[in-house]
């Protein structure tokens, strides 16, 4: 794992610039600058948990996110997300950024990240993080898709490392997917089993055909894209991907699972007889 | 302790691994070619219901469990219903109240003259049988040579009316419209293939030898798969009668358990009995239909042409009714395990039963011989039994070389319907069913064995229109709508009620 970490962070992947700066430039348009009362008084309405902090700390905090490049809009919509931000102290909070900037994203599409889920500055196991990001970065390849992963399903800095991988491998192999449609959609959100049910439903409809192996890339598939499978509620995915009805789903549902049960029982049984064989 | 196997999984580590597609592409199997006949079949047949009905029958089927009357029967039923089971009787029950209070509010029974199956059927043979034309011609579009394409009949599209009592004579043969006259054809046919025709400048002497090609070099044994739609027959040339079934009773001791439509849960396997014979027998639901349609009456003389493995003719058996089952079946392994299962299921099955009022017979169906004989004959013919052969590879009946077999197999289905027909007293009546979803073994095989008793035999014969009483199982089960059938009942697979698929159609024999 070391070895991936180290050699990840010498490979230091070139963000493109171009993407980078257009998005810079929108950002600077309107620009706040000053933490101003009317701020506090409006988070504090959205969040009445910040109340109890004095302007000694909203002045403090503020200021340490905007030496690291966050605007005031940005800040105050971090701080409405996670009130528990001001609690720390500017060295704790320069700390983790440090963390997230470690990953590479570049600096813009961090500040995206955070805003977009301030949660993620709870992190504090710097060696963790890395891990994740250096692994997911093994199986996307880039560190921009790692970011786009992050954004769609961020709950993946709490799930274990073996349980993404079977969600990937399924999806790389079994639903024979690509990396691009992978990270435009929150499937890795989703548990594995969610994800093989919804799957192995529209397998057995007859509307997802996994392409074949020599096809060619270029070619458009006709099966729903990934995201169209994963991103939507139970409901709308039976009514509106698969064009059936619930109860149909729900019976499929129990179904499968005493299926794979069975299967994997049966399975067991089998290697236990050989074993004993040998 | 070093197992030989360990050492076998460590040598394989250093093998470079699968990579390649063609080592990492699934290969195709009987059952990958039994979907992919039925995506095509089906599909055109069913339209958009047909992924429903797949992802049903790819999923597992529900089970419904029939009480032995010979074992403990209070206790198992007290088990069933602890379980969360419900007795089929009451349900019915309840929907024969139901039925009553709705009043007789729809009664009418306007049977369709047109069925849009029939239009279906005859595309997709078309386009079979373009399909077969293209691959032997598949350079068609690159040098401008255009394929032999069906000829179209005028008057091909006959308007097959047969609403009740009608009876026409089989004077009206369909060959007679095919005929035109030569003049006709020849000014139809005026364009002619210009790159075929022989100049008369380079001599006709060529042409004397000339033989017409009849089949083509290697190919001798190919047989088209549109064959097997042919089977299908919409022109009628025997008296049809299709009448309302007057009534149906559930039989008194008759105990069949099962859950709820969306309730997926699992029985429990069968316990001995203090009688030595086991306390229920799991079967698909859809199963216990035909033998309750055939209706049963006591001291009638029954056979069960194609018995094996006995879930129905246990069910006959279990209504306490029958003076005497023949069980017949062709081969001796599944006559065997149709022995097995009564010897498990009957009790004082030596003493009281074999042979006596139970009489297993190994022939082809198509042989037996005691005409007019039987009061009630269960035809539950072979098919290509759908949920079977998606799920299982053995004894697939879409092994590529069980071809001939397969698309022959309306005809074995016919033949034995029609054998029958002849086995049946005058005014006897029997129910032909098959776990098929396809038309052609369906309705198609019923025309057909008909047509076949009536111009052989002189036999007539009334279709029973059960629908009135399928309604009743609305509950339990999910049915193809009438419409979409001439002459029997279906059950679809549906996932919330996975049973089926099953078609049966009762036909009751003219005095």
């Amino acid at each position: 794992m070391w070895r991936r970490v180290l050699f990840n962070a010498q490979n230091v992947q070139q963000l493109k610039n171009v993407n980078l700066r257009q998005l810079a430039a929108k950002a600077t348009a309107p620009k706040l600058l000053q933490l101003e009362q009317v701020h506090i008084d409006e988070a504090v309405k959205l969040e009445p948990a910040l109340a109890i902090y004095t302007p000694e700390i909203w002045r403090r905090a503020h200021e340490t996110f905007q030496n690291h490049g966050l605007e005031t809009m940005s800040f105050l919509r971090i701080v409405t997300g996670n009130p528990n931000v001001l609690k720390r102290t500017p060295d704790r909070i320069i700390h983790t950024l440090e963390i997230w900037r470690a990953c590479q994203f570049g600096e813009n599409l961090l500040h995206l990240l955070l805003t977009k889920y301030p949660e993620l500055l709870d992190v504090t196991d710097a060696h963790q993080l890395l891990t994740l990001s250096a692994y997911l970065k093994s199986r996307l390849s880039t560190n921009k898709n790692v970011w786009k992963v992050l954004m769609n399903s961020p709950d993946l800095m709490a799930q274990p490392e073996n349980l993404i991988e079977e969600k990937l491998t399924y999806m790389f192999e079994v639903m024979r997917i690509e990396v691009p449609e992978i990270v435009k959609s929150s499937a890795l959100s989703l548990s594995f089993e969610e994800l093989r049910c919804r799957h192995t439903f529209l397998v057995r409809l007859g509307l997802f055909k996994p392409r074949p192996l020599k096809a060619d890339p270029n070619e458009p598939t006709t099966n729903h894209r990934l995201y169209q499978i994963t991103d939507t509620s139970e409901k709308s995915f039976v009514t509106k991907i698969c064009h059936v009805t619930l109860p149909e789903y729900e019976a499929f549902k129990d179904l499968l699972a005493r299926e794979l049960e069975r299967k994997s029982r049966k399975t067991q049984v089998e290697e236990e007889f050989s074993d004993e064989e040998v | 302790m070093l197992k030989i196997r360990n050492i076998c999984i460590l040598q394989r580590r250093w093998k470079s691994g699968k990579r390649r597609w063609n080592v990492l592409q699934h290969k195709r199997n009987n059952c990958d070619r039994a979907l992919e006949t039925f995506d095509d079949f089906y599909g055109s047949v069913y339209g958009g219901r047909w992924k429903n009905m797949r992802a049903a029958l790819l999923t597992e089927h529900k089970y419904v469990a029939m009480v032995n009357n010979f074992g403990d029967t209070e206790q198992t039923c007290s088990m069933l219903e602890l379980d969360g089971a419900i007795n089929i009787k009451s349900l019915i029950q309840l929907a024969m109240e139901r039925e009553e209070a709705g009043a007789e509010s729809n009664l009418l029974l306007n049977r369709h003259a047109h069925y849009d199956i029939d239009d279906k059927l005859e595309s997709l043979l078309r386009k079979q049988q373009e399909r077969e034309v293209a691959a032997i011609y598949p350079t068609a579009a690159d040098d401008g040579h255009v394929p032999p394409q069906q000829l179209s009949y005028d008057g091909k599209k006959k308007e097959d009316s047969h609403t009740e009592a009608q009876t026409d004579s089989g004077k009206e043969a369909p060959s007679v419209e095919f005929t035109h006259s030569l003049t006709k054809a020849l000014e139809q046919d005026v364009q002619l293939d210009e790159s075929r025709l022989v100049d008369p400048q380079f001599g006709t002497g060529g042409l004397y030898e000339y033989v017409p090609a009849s089949s083509i070099k290697g190919m001798e044994d190919w047989v088209a798969e549109s064959k097997h739609y042919k089977y299908y027959q919409t022109s009628t040339d025997f008296p049809l009668i299709i009448e309302p079934e007057a009534i149906f009773q559930y039989p008194e001791h008759l105990a069949i358990y099962t859950y709820e439509m969306g309730n997926c849960a699992e029985f429990k396997p069968p316990r001995q009995c203090l009688t030595g014979v086991l306390s229920h027998f799991l079967m698909d639901g859809a199963s216990v239909l035909p033998p309750l349609f055939l209706q049963v009456q006591p001291g009638e003389r029954v056979l069960d042409a194609c018995a094996a493995p006995g879930g129905k003719s246990l069910l006959m058996l279990q209504t306490l009714h029958l003076d005497q089952l023949v069980c017949n079946d062709v081969q001796e392994s599944r006559l065997n395990k149709l022995r097995r299962v009564m010897q498990e299921y009957l009790f004082d099955y030596k003493q009281r039963w074999a042979g006596k009022r139970l009489i297993f017979s190994q022939s082809d169906a198509r042989n037996l011989d005691e005409y007019g004989s039987y009061d009630k004959i269960l035809v539950d013919v072979p098919c290509t039994t759908d949920r079977h052969v998606l799920m299982h590879q053995d004894n697939n009946i879409f092994k590529p070389t069980r071809i001939k077999e397969r698309l022959r197999i309306p005809e074995l289905q016919a033949g034995i319907l029609a054998n029958c027909l002849r086995l049946l007293k005058p005014g006897g009546s029997l129910v032909y069913s098959t776990c098929s979803l396809s038309p052609v073994q369906n309705d198609g095989v019923v025309h057909m064995a008909l047509q076949k008793v009536f111009n052989e035999h002189g036999i007539t014969a009334r279709i029973k229109d059960l629908s009135q009483h399928t309604a009743l199982f609305s509950d339990i089960y999910r049915f193809e709508q009438p419409k979409g059938l001439k002459y029997g009942q279906m059950v679809l697979p549906y996932l919330p009620a996975n049973f089926g698929p099953m078609y049966f159609s009762k036909i009751t024999r003219n005095s």
